[in-house]
């Protein structure tokens, strides 16, 4: 009984005592994991709970992630109803009153930059539509410093007594990161005035800001797959058009795309959507570059 | 002319009341925005079966549908058996939900099941929002969380009806009054203990009424609490691209069962027992990218009653003790080609089928089998048609002491919608 009772002590002390306590953060996707491990470094513990590779919005809510969000002290999620399809579930499960919305371990991203495409009217006849308006506003690299900014203001609320590390961090990855836009910036200007199609509306920042022309999507509608009629029509439209891409992601099915590739002899590129999304994407740096990449290549 | 003026009066408060909502463009105490996520599900179905609803009804599972292989339980007895659609259109149900947060505290969920003849409350609980530790706790009607399938809406069951072996064990789900509370662990895989005090109504496998005959000499007074306690142990974790999900589950309480146990005649019973059900379940889903998977699910049941059975003969009560012993298991494999086509196959057997009264063992068929199978289309999330047929081998019927087996076959069109706040599955 007492080897018991001295072998419990001995593991909770081994899991809490020992080291100094790390802030476990959990973020959705990938690409917030790879801002705060920027900005937390060794003084917090980090994980993301959705793959890179696969569609952000109908990600399978794997009962590992109650463990993950149950023991976490920060919840960073994209928000604008990314999450709606996967996430709810999980923290209805988790028990933890530290991470749910509106405490203080819970942050919304998208609540620090402002959202386009903002339906004026909702209705599901017009597909999959998200009411607060397009979430994938981190495909806009601009929109990173002011997300950084958001968590080492929450890692400093969380973790107090550590500003000047916190901060220190923020100023390095500002500082590259910056650098990175003006390199960016450069090599994306002879794309200015581009005609581009996508699939799916998911680079709609990244073509807003490097001030390219969004002629058509695929999709005939978001999440509804395209249509023999909606790519005739589209047809039509690339016929007229100077059209310079097709932007496809990493997880709808390529065919419609690719049909229009060849039929047209327009470039087909597979747009990263997240960290992780391909292989070279593994940090938030890297997501861009290679996205550029494939563009001016 | 009292009309007339009533309704001169009626309008122009409408009329002033309007236009004094657009002067001043104020509406200080509307509370619109307090308004509950609401959701509204519709089921519907044509069905096909190679039988005459009348005769379909004559069969049964013997011992599972009915609690004892010979006698038949009046109406107003509590037991029910597996529902089975009939032949023909079939509104299966309309289903409403509301959630909205209530305070600090507390969450709320109801959801109504609204068919032609009513509304039934299907469910309507709350559930903590900042119990610590890990710990949450579950009061009101619910959907227990025994097994795998129990807590699952029938929305989100990949075939359109219930395994048989929950059907006959539970009449369907296991859903019932009381109170859950659960911990989950602190841990890179998911780990939950949980148990639950519930009233115990279900009628299949457990009841908790009283009984007593006409001469005084049985009383058996109600049990009012607890009727059933159910708790469970599940854990899940990854291995790559494969999420393995497995629990342990068990309900112990009393079952109750009377039918005409109060007149005088011959035919007369009622059963006091110790009802067990222990599960076993395990999940296994193998995701190849976003859109396609392949999983596994299964679960086996075993159920044990032990308890005296009652009889009358001409006006006295002779007593004997009662033993069954029943389990069954379904196996499904569902696998998911693309967005929006699923295709899946389904075994359900009944295996153990042992009835034993006052040491004499009743001759009841075993090994009772169903197939299916399924094809559904979702062109969204929100809207799904699925086609499913059944070869339903499990159907007795008892004529001159003997059970004859009768094979069924069943093929049905489901169309599933659903509008409003739909709320996101869990795994």
């Amino acid at each position: 009984m007492r080897k018991a009772l001295i072998l419990i002590l001995m593991i909770i002390g081994a899991t809490t005592g020992v080291s100094a306590y790390r802030l476990k953060v959990v973020a959705s996707y990938p690409y917030i994991a790879s801002i705060v491990e920027n900005i937390g470094k060794d003084r917090i513990q980090v994980s993301a709970l959705a793959r890179g590779d696969y569609d952000p919005h109908v990600i399978i809510p794997k009962p590992s992630y109650i463990g993950k969000v149950r023991k976490a002290d920060l919840l960073i999620i994209n928000g604008a109803q990314l999450e709606i399809g996967w996430l709810p579930p999980i923290l209805n499960q988790a028990a933890n009153p530290d991470i749910l919305p509106g405490s203080r371990g819970f942050l919304d991203l998208s609540k620090y930059v402002s959202l386009i495409d903002v339906p004026e009217s909702i209705s599901r006849a017009q597909g999959d539509i998200h009411p607060e308006g397009n979430p994938h506003y981190y495909l806009d690299p601009y929109n990173i410093p002011p997300l950084s900014k958001a968590i080492a203001a929450k890692l400093n609320e969380l973790d107090p007594g550590n500003e000047s590390f916190y901060n220190g961090n923020l100023e390095a990855f500002l500082g590259l990161f910056n650098q990175k836009l003006e390199h960016w910036n450069d090599q994306m200007i002879p794309l200015k005035g581009a005609e581009v199609i996508e699939y799916h509306k998911n680079n709609d920042y990244f073509i807003r800001r490097f001030e390219m022309n969004l002629v058509g999507t695929v999709e005939p509608l978001p999440g509804i797959p395209p249509t023999s009629r909606h790519i005739e029509s589209l047809e039509k439209i690339i016929q007229t058009k100077n059209i310079r891409f097709i932007f496809h992601d990493v997880y709808h099915p390529i065919e419609a795309s690719r049909h229009l590739s060849i039929k047209f002899g327009l470039k087909l590129i597979l747009i990263p959507h997240d960290v992780g999304a391909v292989k070279e994407t593994d940090t938030i740096y890297s997501l861009y570059d290679t996205i550029i990449r494939r563009m001016v290549q | 002319m009292k009309h007339v003026i009533t309704f001169y009066l009626l309008f122009v408060c409408l009329i002033t009341g309007l236009s004094a909502q657009n002067a001043r463009d104020s509406a200080p105490f509307s509370q619109a925005k307090f308004v509950p996520d609401i959701s509204l599900i519709l089921d519907m179905s044509f069905l096909y079966r190679d039988m005459t609803n009348p005769r379909y009804q004559k069969y049964s599972i013997p011992a599972f549908t009915e609690f004892t292989p010979d006698q038949p339980i009046e109406d107003e007895s509590p037991s029910h058996s597996i529902e089975s659609s009939p032949r023909g259109f079939n509104l299966n149900y309309c289903e409403m939900s509301l959630y909205s947060v209530v305070d600090p505290y507390f969450d709320l969920f109801a959801v109504f099941h609204l068919s032609e003849h009513g509304i039934d409350l299907e469910e309507g609980y709350l559930t903590t929002r900042n119990f610590p530790h890990g710990l949450q706790a579950k009061a009101g009607k619910f959907l227990s969380h025994f097994g795998r399938i129990n807590e699952q809406h029938e929305h989100y069951w990949d075939f359109s009806d219930i395994p048989l072996v929950y059907g006959s064990f539970f009449g369907g789900n296991l859903n019932e009054k009381g109170m859950r509370l659960s911990w989950v662990a602190p841990a890179d895989f998911y780990f939950m203990l949980g148990g639950e005090i519930l009233k115990g109504e279900d009628g299949s496998s457990f009841g908790s009424s009283g009984f007593g005959d006409a001469g005084g000499s049985v009383v058996v007074p109600e049990k009012d609490f607890p009727g059933i306690s159910v708790s469970y142990v599940k854990s899940s974790f990854d291995v790559g691209d494969l999420t393995l999900l497995a629990s342990l589950s068990g309900a112990f309480g009393t079952f109750r069962l009377h039918s005409g146990l109060d007149r005088s005649d011959d035919d007369g019973f009622a059963v006091d027992a110790d009802a067990h059900v222990l599960g076993g379940a395990l999940t296994l889903k193998y995701m190849m990218d976003s859109n396609r998977d392949i999983t596994l699910q299964t679960e086996a049941l075993y159920r044990t009653v032990d308890g005296t059975h009652y009889q009358t003969h001409a006006a006295a009560v002779s007593r004997n003790a009662l033993t069954k012993r029943q389990s069954g298991l379904y196996c499904q494999l569902v696998h998911k080609g693309s967005r929006r086509w699923r295709m899946g196959i389904r075994l359900d057997y009944l295996d153990r089928n042992h009835f034993d009264l006052g040491g004499e063992t009743a001759p009841l068929p075993r090994g009772l089998s169903r197939y299916s199978g399924m094809i559904e289309c979702n062109p969204t999330e929100f809207s799904r048609i699925r086609v499913q047929a059944n070869l339903d081998r499990s159907r007795f019927i008892k004529s001159e002491g003997l059970f004859r087996n009768k094979s069924v076959f069943e093929a049905m069109l489901q169309i599933n919608l659903a509008i409003g706040a739909h709320g996101a599955h869990a795994f």
